[in-house]
């Protein structure tokens, strides 16, 4: 669709995208994120991204306690490492996803597949329906896999995994 | 952050208990930084303790806390209080545990806000205590614990009203297992008293006795098959029939859990994998057993060196074999799951056919479909390929062994050890090893298949409904009274979407229920018509928990209109005598005319006799919607639930509806649902929920008055409806399907 058609709605699709240069954020003694955005201040503010699986640190809307958007981060890679960092710590307790950097193990039984594995978070054990739907292909070698309590592991590439875990993750797929 | 930060000084719980009793304790495992951590959370009477590898991290004292609560993440959950004043961030746990923090927060809640505190609720847990393995389902029983054997045991103990006709099978096979093994020796007396003395009696003799042997042979083998099919058909109907039943008798919560097509495949696909292993496989298995052992005894007993030739091959075979076992099943695991999801995409794709159309987008769903197919195509295509290159890869292993067979026998022939009519019948027992040996080797295929398939069939049948009749449920007619007490529920306990309701209803009353989408308006039906339990507090009708009554007589008395009326394939009459099979014709033509549906009904051709469905007669969204009235007139219930009744048809025949609908809901307990609050104007009292809580409750004169969320919401509608009302006043061309927001 062109944008030219949406003209007329501008009024409605009013966002406040936030600058660098306006915002301040800072961890609270709780370890909830706060933000002071020119006269005003939010405590606490949360930070959800608007692609998770597919633009990662881009869009990221700031909502306060509420769930009122205060606006919205349009690349993180804007703000400056500090700030940028408290941003990423708040975006990593809302998306805790360990990266899988090899599968140890991997076995199925009745239609539930065992998981032993090595993350950058540390050693874990999870299991995924044995149905393909636990294993989302997120791009091209990218997969996200969902546990049966709804945890979360990521394989950034499986192609750059060793051959054996490589090997137990095909036959997923 | 927070937590890691007031770490003071380390020390061990012994230590920092300091002789108090923990109450209880949770462990969590992530760190604040986000690493995999070992920890507990440790509640006392009055502090509550952090740890982390045994090490005391933070102490709290309950009483400078408040408001604790669990926020769920994504993949992850956290624990958070207010201490001092401050908000806090407590510990972070993987989504295993989320349901024990819930109980935990509760528990806290309470005991700081010097209540008493309730008792935790039982967690039902989700892997086998035994092996760790993850129950399929809510049903808590495992399947590896429940071993292979069992799942046998269990489908013979399905055969046991069928045991005449078993043995019955089993007579057939020893007959014909000894008529099979016979033909050899026969040829052996053949050769040797009959061409080797020449003697041509002899010959006639055996040859003729050879062909009878055949003869009966194969009309064992007739009705040996008629027998065994009949016994495989009985067998996978009575299956059919349980899980059917299972499946009508399930909750709401199940059958929505699992895909439709799912559901099918393991009424359909899945007994009849049972069904056909009974009649087949596990037929001719007992069979070539049977002839397996008969002619190994009989080989071994001949020349025990010869029948080792022969068998030599066998362990290398099996051995192969077994440790392909593995690869096979996963395999074809793959196989039918790519099966599964070409037919969702199909079901998908066609019940969604008008909105592809719309968008004009047939060309990729083409492309899409073309894909799917062709994955399902090619791992079709490599599983076959596999499975027919190691086949025969293993015939030729098995078929060695004669080879050596006829270079020794042959040996022994020469040498007079042997006759040349006990070498023939030798080799022709060798021969005949081979089929029941092949046969052997795809038995773990099709056991696999089949105990895969009984497994998924026996897991439905063994799930346990989530709400279920009391022993002690009893009868109860009901006069129309609805109270909810107390009521808390959530369709995950620790996510509840209604908030301690409390509402008293009279019989005869018109309850209306307002509310944004997702504020509990359809849970809060769901638990009138009791789909669900309430998790606190009760539903009570009459003043009867609904707990107590029996689900069957609270269903049959409680009338639902939806707003997309669900017609089966069948009559128009058939479809309105469903909610009252012993209806009379005058009673349905009745109904019919109190719903402002027998005039339309009189004008097709077939009257009341017209199909509906799939081939029948199409009708409008307000016809439907008239006819699911009829039916629930028909079926006169106490209390009775609309469901957005009219939203969906154009303004006359949403006057007929209203019509219809006011003469149904006349002395009745009617729960209605609209997005259109004008069809909720002849309501004695509304609700308006909001969040799960009821915000506002009144007349709508009162609520209107108050100016409140309803007040809102009206002036929203009205504000649209103008909109709407200058759209259609400004383009006559009507693009638009009259479905109001």
């Amino acid at each position: 669709m062109s944008t030219n058609s949406l003209d007329g709605l501008a009024e409605y699709a009013q966002i406040r995208y936030l600058s660098p240069a306006e915002c301040r954020f800072d961890l609270t003694a709780g370890g909830f994120l706060r933000l002071e955005l020119g006269a005003e201040s939010y405590d606490p503010v949360y930070v959800f991204r608007s692609f998770p699986l597919s633009l990662g640190d881009r869009y990221l809307s700031v909502r306060d306690d509420k769930n009122n958007e205060i606006g919205i981060i349009r690349d993180l890679a804007e703000f400056n490492l500090d700030q940028a960092n408290l941003v990423r710590g708040e975006l990593e307790r809302r998306y805790f996803t360990p990266i899988i950097k090899k599968v140890h193990k991997m076995k199925e039984e009745f239609g539930y597949i065992y998981w032993e594995v090595e993350t950058d978070r540390g050693a874990r054990r999870f299991t995924t329906k044995g149905s393909h739907d636990c294993i989302l292909p997120v791009g091209e070698n990218r997969l996200m896999i969902i546990d049966v309590d709804g945890n979360r592991f990521e394989v950034t590439n499986y192609r750059e995994l060793d051959t054996k875990s490589a090997r137990l993750i095909e036959t997923l797929m | 952050m927070g937590v890691a930060a007031t770490i003071a000084s380390e020390k061990s719980l012994t230590a920092a208990l300091a002789g108090e009793t923990p109450v209880t304790k949770v462990a969590f495992d992530i760190s604040p930084e986000g690493r995999y951590i070992e920890g507990q959370v440790v509640v006392t009477p009055t502090r509550l303790l952090i740890t982390s590898d045994d090490c005391v991290i933070r102490e709290i004292t309950l009483a400078a806390c408040r408001d604790f609560k669990t926020t769920t993440m994504v993949g992850s959950g956290c624990l958070e209080t207010t201490v001092d004043g401050v908000p806090t961030r407590l510990v972070r746990f993987n989504m295993r545990l989320l349901p024990y923090y819930s109980n935990l927060v509760k528990y806290l809640n309470k005991v700081t806000a010097g209540e008493t505190a309730p008792y935790f609720e039982e967690i039902k847990e989700k892997t086998c205590p035994r092996c760790g393995l993850v129950y399929p389902d809510e049903s808590q029983i495992c399947p590896k614990c429940i071993n292979k054997a069992q799942l046998v045991k269990r489908l013979l103990s399905l055969a046991k009203p069928h045991a005449w006709m078993i043995l019955g099978t089993m007579v057939l096979f020893w007959i014909s297992t000894g008529a099979r093994l016979i033909s050899p020796q026969l040829t052996r007396l053949l050769i040797d008293e009959g061409i080797g003395n020449g003697n041509t009696d002899k010959v006639v003799f055996y040859v003729l006795l050879m062909s009878l042997v055949l003869l009966f042979n194969h009309g064992l083998a007739v009705a040996r098959g008629l027998l065994t099919t009949v016994l495989g058909s009985r067998l996978g109907q009575d299956l059919r029939n349980m899980v059917y039943g299972k499946l009508q008798a399930l909750s709401l919560n199940y059958i929505s859990k699992h895909k439709t097509g799912d559901l099918m495949n393991r009424v359909t696909n899945d007994t009849s994998n049972i069904q056909s292993f009974v009649q087949n496989q596990a037929a001719t298995f007992i069979n070539d057993s049977l002839v397996f052992i008969g002619i190994v005894a009989i080989l071994m007993a001949n020349h025990w060196k010869l029948a080792l030739l022969v068998l030599a091959p066998a362990p290398l075979v099996m051995f192969i074999m077994a440790r392909m076992r593995a690869t096979f099943r996963t395999m074809y695991h793959r196989q039918w799951h790519f099966f599964d999801r070409v037919n969702s995409l199909l079901q998908d794709i066609l019940s969604g056919m008008r909105v592809v159309k719309t968008f004009g987008q047939e060309k990729r769903e083409v492309a899409r479909f073309t894909a799917y197919s062709k994955d399902f195509a090619d791992i079709t295509a490599r599983n076959e390929t596999l499975f027919n290159t190691f086949f025969p890869f293993i015939g030729f292993l098995m078929g060695a062994g004669n080879f050596l067979v006829l270079y020794f026998g042959g040996r022994l022939v020469l040498g007079y050890e042997m006759s040349k009519g006990e070498l023939i019948q030798f080799t022709q027992y060798a021969g005949m090893i081979w089929g029941p040996l092949q046969f052997f080797t795809f038995i773990p295929r099709w056991f696999t298949q089949t105990m895969t398939s009984a497994e998924r069939v026996f897991t439905v049948i063994d799930e346990e409904p989530d709400v279920k009749d009391l022993p002690n449920a009893r009868r109860h007619e009901i006069k129309g009274a609805v109270k909810f007490e107390n009521v808390t529920f959530g369709y995950r306990s620790y996510e509840p979407v209604l908030h301690n309701i409390n509402v008293d209803v009279q019989p005869g009353e018109m309850i209306g229920l307002v509310g944004h989408s997702g504020a509990g308006k359809s849970t809060f039906i769901n638990l009138v018509c009791r789909f669900y339990d309430p998790d606190e507090g009760r539903v009570l009708v009459d003043g009867v928990d609904l707990r107590t009554v029996l689900q069957s007589d609270i269903r049959s008395q409680i009338g639902v209109v939806l707003q997309e009326p669900f017609l089966f394939s069948g009559t128009i009459y058939e479809n309105i005598v469903y909610s009252k099979p012993d209806a009379t014709p005058e009673e349905v033509i009745r109904a019919a005319k109190i719903a402002n549906a027998h005039d339309f009904i009189m004008k097709f051709r077939d009257g009341y006799d017209t199909k509906v469905g799939e081939r029948g007669q199409r009708l409008s969204g307000g016809e439907r919607q008239r006819i699911s009235i009829a039916r629930a007139i028909l079926h006169n219930p106490r209390i009775l639930i609309l469901d957005e009744a009219t939203a969906s048809v154009d303004t006359d025949t949403e006057q007929q509806i209203q019509e219809a609908l006011g003469r149904l809901v006349k002395n009745r307990t009617t729960f209605a649902i609209a997005h259109r609050l004008s069809t909720l104007r002849n309501a004695t009292r509304l609700l308006v929920l909001d969040k799960g809580c009821i915000a506002e409750e009144g007349t709508h004169e009162e609520l209107y008055a108050k100016g409140g969320i309803y007040r809102r919401l009206v002036d929203a509608q009205m504000e649209l409806f103008k909109m709407r009302e200058t759209e259609i006043a400004g383009q006559r061309n009507g693009a638009h399907n009259g479905k109001p927001a």
